[in-house]
């Protein structure tokens, strides 16, 4: 029986779990379940071994509510009472919410760490499986080797830079068809965040009108169906909510636009020492550039391109972790203040000298100081001046490269296709496992403390016996396999 | 180091030479010597403008009498700047090498503020500036009609120089112009009658300047002080002032008639082109005005200003540029046409008349330039094909060479993709440019391409409007989409403020290693102005062909002239034009010889030998066989062997001093240039 000294925070009757109806209790530490009739409970999960709660789809006859642990298991309760389900369930649902970033931060961080760095590093996560599923090694040695490096690592992964966005994190929300009439969008929280940090307009919108104004459902499905979102931007309503963003988009780009390059050598609007003066000319080619004139197509066409623009620009900034304009346009009044705009250029030519200074540089005609380059001798110089001796050099060595026309037949197959891709891998994770061993084996010396030659003397030596008779069984299985 | 080119002691800033460089300088000594003029191509990047200095400069110091100066033109300010700044290279190096204290004044005139004064540009052993400042009439009479004969004028980057000669001639006529010549007319004849009360001698004084001044020209121009000027013509100069506009008030009596007939004449309903003879028959029928007077126009107008005390010229722009039609109208029979067009194409419901009066003979700008200076080099990376230019510019060059890169590694990959992978033909040929196919493929091929090439990507469209049309449906079919999974997309724009911008975070993208491209248009900014150096550009693809937009008048008019004055048929014209530019977009990624890059044409039509054969050498040559007509999957193949070979391959082509002193070595460097 718990501990009934536990402060009690909800009570949910009539939640089923395993088929079985049962009453669900959240406490100040931990969730639990106990089965109808019974006084002891089946399901008990610590808040801080929960990594998140999903919930069913509104609209689906099952309202269900998933607990999902650090260790992947899942837990699936069903809200059966039928006048209040739904009701139940939100309450649980945002208790919940509450409770578990609490106990996110003292959650097992170790855990979490350890977990991380076999999600992402599958060649330990091989080794792990090889030394200590396998039981060649302990769990507690396999990692008191790699905690060291771990905590190394921790203290880089505190200042860890940023993770860009992907520019594309608009396609991966391609609406799906649901079948009767409606399109469906699978929205992460890293597109939100990727949203929010690309558009901070939207982000503003969100705090402005989320939860007071409307769900967050309500706002993303406004979201989507806004023409914000969708295509050239230039048909927005007035009753959408976005239409400001859009607006403010347009206003942070007239900003960026107007505060200039900072990049003399790009900066179009210097190119031309002097243009002709109005009337000369013959502007045969020149397109007209006055809106008036444009079909909606065209103006349809432009907004696209513009809107291609400043997502780039946006996830650039983003990426980049400095923000690329203000909305209110208050980035712009500062450092117009600060004289560095484009007419005074007092401060521009260190930058330009620098920049022209680099682009006549021709390094190679220098000769190099320290070290000195080796005179190829050519027999044939002339043709070098053709090119063509050079070229039929570079050819045969490209050729004979891996990957090259030569060495397809020979060196390229006797790796890629000699030995199929199963033995390669097998061979591979073999080879790790011992060179894991040996490290273990090498990191004993100097043998100083009694437990490093407990360890020699003890274990390790049946470990590498381990390892061998892996491999000899290994060994002795392709044998077999091939005769 | 200190190099001997025919006797000739050449102080060049660097310790090793390209061989072309060598090449070139002996070219160009050889002009020199003949006094004659020259149409050099050497691609860039490799050291052409240094090489130019280093000679010229060396050919003053040994032959102060034979070259007095340096006219170094180049079009864009950056350019303006680099040749500043080799030259000033340059001239630390001979401070070492000779201790001497710099004896060479140079002078750069980059931008309108720094527009100099007059003395010194006649002292000055080099002058840098722009093309106007030669070939527009409007400056050159103010800038440089004194320059010396014997000076030697270089036009860097001269693949457009016809274009540039064209527009300084060309005239454009709207209602809002004659609206503020209208404006400007009336201020005259306010200031004209206060004058008269308080200072009437003045006005008196004026005639006698007048006269004065044409005289005073026309020595000038006798003895060969002066460059001529286009819009002064010499019969004026000759003949006495026509009674009509002798005096301030007749004159500007005679300007408010003008601008009446032209008023008339843009209240059109249907297009209307004429010759400047039919013009000048039509105008002394309708409201009896001569020949004679016209051509006296701009001449009579500057007199009148310089009397008035008017200060800022720039108010009266307008009847300026009404009083340069005038002169221009009245002096050339031949090589200008008139096109009145009552509306836009596009827009033909709204009324907006023009009336073009176009220059279609880019020789008569640049007339005065050959005829004066001893010795006019024009030069670029990509002049081909080479005889065209002596043709549209008329004149006779002593020396006409191709120079190309010699490269230890071949730093270029020129291919030409015919077909998608599903066998259509790739073409922005008019006829298919529509097909969803083509279009289709196009977007494959940027895809594929944003897959395997590094950092940056430049992409060419043949128009702006084609451009705004693919990268619609581009965006329909979701391929922008999938580029935007391997790189960053930004698009140039009409405006260049935010094309600017576009360009300047497109250069972060690629430096900060995520990679981008950029969607630009032949014939652009971006096109003629922007290097996209080392990682900056790794790819350029250009998609169809350049060609002009063909259903201009004006530019129909232009190709029936060349073609019954030059001998120069429609097709070859365009053709050489669309290619030049498509060279000048592909050449944007390799800016030297550390550089590498590829070149994809993206259109069927760069296989055929008319097209083929008329890029410049240097790209020709690495053009084979097994480049032409690609499909995508081929293309991307080609692509990623090449920039794997240029990952791990370095070498360099240069020569030491003490090679160049081989007599063997001399002999083959002077097959490096290719005589046309």
């Amino acid at each position: 029986m718990a501990a009934l000294s536990e402060e009690v925070l909800l009570v949910v009757k009539r939640v089923r779990q395993r088929k079985q109806d049962g009453t669900l209790y959240l406490m100040a530490e931990r969730i639990a379940w106990g089965p109808e009739g019974k006084d002891r409970f089946t399901v008990s999960h610590l808040y801080a071994d929960i990594r998140c709660q999903k919930i069913s789809p509104d609209g689906k006859a099952k309202i269900q509510l998933q607990l999902v642990l650090h260790t992947g298991e899942s837990t699936n309760l069903h809200f059966s009472n039928e006048s209040t389900a739904l009701k139940d369930r939100d309450a649980a649902k945002d208790l919940l919410q509450q409770l578990l970033p609490k106990f996110k931060k003292r959650a097992n961080k170790e855990l979490e760490e350890k977990n991380r760095m076999l999600q992402e590093d599958p060649v330990l996560f091989q080794l792990y499986k090889d030394l200590v599923v396998c039981q060649v090694i302990s769990a507690e040695e396999f990692w008191a080797n790699r905690l060291s490096i771990n905590n190394v690592d921790h203290s880089l992964s505190n200042n860890k830079q940023e993770v860009g966005i992907s520019a594309a994190f608009l396609a991966d929300i391609r609406p799906q068809t649901d079948g009767c009439n409606g399109l469906r969008y699978n929205l992460t929280s890293d597109i939100i965040e990727s949203i929010f940090r690309t558009y901070p307009a939207v982000k503003q919108k969100y705090g402005e009108n989320v939860p007071h104004n409307m769900t967050e459902k309500e706002f993303w499905t406004r979201f989507f169906q806004s023409h914000y979102f969708h295509r050239d931007r230039i048909n927005t309503g007035l009753q959408d909510i976005f239409s400001e963003c859009a607006k403010q988009d347009e206003k942070g780009l007239k900003s960026m636009v107007f505060q200039g390059v900072k990049n003399p050598m790009v900066d179009l609007l210097s190119l031309e020492d002097k243009s002709l003066d109005e009337g000369y000319g013959s502007n045969s080619t020149a397109p007209s550039t006055s809106n008036t004139n444009k079909t909606v197509k065209e103006n349809s066409n432009s907004a696209i391109i513009k809107r291609f623009n400043h997502h780039s620009t946006m996830v650039l900034a983003a990426g980049s972790g400095k923000k690329a304009d203000a909305p209110n346009g208050q980035a712009c009044e500062t450092s117009s203040t600060d004289g560095n705009s484009r007419d005074s250029d007092f401060f521009q030519p260190p930058i330009k000298k620098v920049k022209i200074q680099d682009v006549i540089e021709y390094e190679d005609l220098h000769r190099e100081n320290g070290k000195k380059t080796v005179a190829l001798n050519l027999k044939k110089s002339d043709s070098v001046l053709s090119g063509s001796a050079l070229c039929t050099a570079s050819c045969a060595i490209a050729a004979l490269s891996p990957g090259g026309v030569l060495m397809q037949a020979l060196a390229q197959q006797a790796i890629n296709q000699m030995v199929p891709n199963d033995v390669q891998g097998e061979l591979k994770h073999l080879y790790t496992a011992a060179g894991e061993l040996l490290r273990h084996f090498w990191s004993c010396f100097p043998v100083n403390t009694l437990f490093l030659e407990e360890k020699l003397t003890g274990h390790l030596e049946d470990m590498f016996q381990m390892a061998y008779n892996k491999f000899h069984a290994w060994q002795t299985r392709r044998m077999m396999r091939k005769t | 180091m200190k190099l001997n080119i025919e006797g000739l002691l050449v102080y060049f800033p660097y310790d090793y030479i390209y061989p072309e460089q060598y090449s070139y300088m002996l070219e160009l000594k050889r002009t020199l010597d003949a006094k004659g003029h020259g149409v050099l191509e050497m691609p860039s990047g490799t050291g052409k403008t240094i090489s130019l200095l280093s000679l010229i400069v060396a050919y003053q110091r040994e032959y102060p009498l034979e070259v007095t100066k340096l006219i170094y033109c180049s079009r864009t300010v950056p350019e303006i700047e680099k040749v500043v700044e080799e030259l000033r290279k340059l001239m630390e190096f001979y401070s070492k090498e000779t201790g001497e204290k710099n004896n060479i004044l140079a002078l750069a005139l980059s931008s309108r503020k720094n527009l100099c004064v007059h003395p010194e540009i006649l002292h000055a052993n080099i002058i840098v500036y722009s093309y106007h400042y030669l070939l527009d009439p409007k400056i050159a009479d103010l800038v440089s009609k004194e320059l010396s004969k014997k000076s030697v004028v270089v036009f860097d980057e001269a693949h457009n120089i016809d274009n540039v000669c064209i527009d300084s001639m060309s005239v454009n006529i709207t209602r809002r112009t004659l609206d503020r010549s209208q404006a400007n007319v009336e201020t005259l004849q306010n200031t004209i009658l206060k004058i008269k009360e308080t200072d009437a001698a003045k006005l008196k004084e004026e005639y006698r300047r007048l006269v004065e001044g044409l005289k005073e020209a026309n020595v000038a121009r006798e003895t060969d002080i002066y460059m001529s000027n286009p819009v002064l013509p010499d019969e004026i100069l000759q003949e006495a002032v026509p009674g009509s506009i002798r005096t301030a008030e007749h004159f500007v009596g005679f300007m408010k008639r003008f601008l009446e007939y032209l008023k008339a004449r843009l209240r059109i309903h249907h297009v209307v082109q004429e010759s400047a003879p039919q013009f000048l028959k039509d105008i002394f029928e309708k409201v009896c005005i001569d020949r004679k007077p016209l051509r006296f126009c701009a001449e009579r107008l500057r007199s009148l200003l310089r009397t008035l005390e008017i200060a800022d010229i720039a108010d009266f722009s307008a009847i300026t540029l009404i009083s340069n039609f005038a002169t221009l109208v009245s002096t050339y029979s031949k090589g200008f046409t008139i096109i009145i067009e009552p509306f836009e194409d596009r827009t033909p419901t709204i009324a907006n008349p023009v009336l073009h009066f176009s220059c279609m003979d880019p020789s008569i700008a640049i007339k005065p330039v050959f005829e004066r200076f001893q010795s006019v080099i024009i030069t670029s990376g990509t002049l081909s094909p080479l005889d065209i230019y002596p043709r549209i510019l008329d004149f006779r060059p002593v020396t006409v060479a191709s120079f190309t890169m010699t490269l230890a590694r071949t730093c270029l990959c020129p291919l030409v993709v015919g077909r998608g992978n599903d066998q259509v033909a790739m073409t922005s040929k008019f006829e298919t440019r529509e097909d969803f196919a083509v279009i289709r493929n196009y977007g494959n091929l940027l895809l594929e391409m944003s897959a395997i090439v590094p950092d940056g990507i430049v992409a060419f469209f043949t128009s702006y409007t084609y451009m705004e049309n693919i990268v619609a449906s581009w965006y329909e079919q979701g391929i922008l989409e999938n580029v935007q999974r391997n790189k960053l997309i930004f698009i140039e724009t009409p405006d260049a403020a935010e094309t600017s911008m576009a360009l300047e975070k497109y250069q972060e993208a690629c430096e900060n290693g995520r990679g981008a491209i950029l969607l630009s248009v032949a014939r652009g900014k971006v096109s003629e102005g922007i290097d996209f150096v080392h990682h900056f550009g790794r790819a350029v693809i250009m998609f169809g062909v350049p060609y002009v937009y063909t259903q201009s008048r004006i530019l129909k008019a232009r190709l029936e002239y060349l073609r019954d004055q030059f001998q120069i048929r429609e097709n070859d014209f365009l053709t050489f034009d669309a290619m030049r530019h498509a060279a000048q977009c592909v050449g944007r990624a390799i800016r030297g010889k550390t550089d590498y890059g590829l070149m994809i044409f993206a259109d069927k039509r760069y296989a055929r030998a008319d097209k083929r054969g008329k890029l410049p050498r240097w790209i020709q040559e690495h053009l084979t066989d097994g480049s032409l007509n690609l499909t995508i999957d081929e293309t991307v193949q080609l692509s990623k062997h090449f920039l794997r070979q240029m990952e791990d391959q370095l070498g360099l082509s240069l020569l030491t001093l003490e090679q160049l002193q081989s007599e063997d070595m001399l002999q083959k460097i002077a097959q490096i240039a290719h005589q046309a």
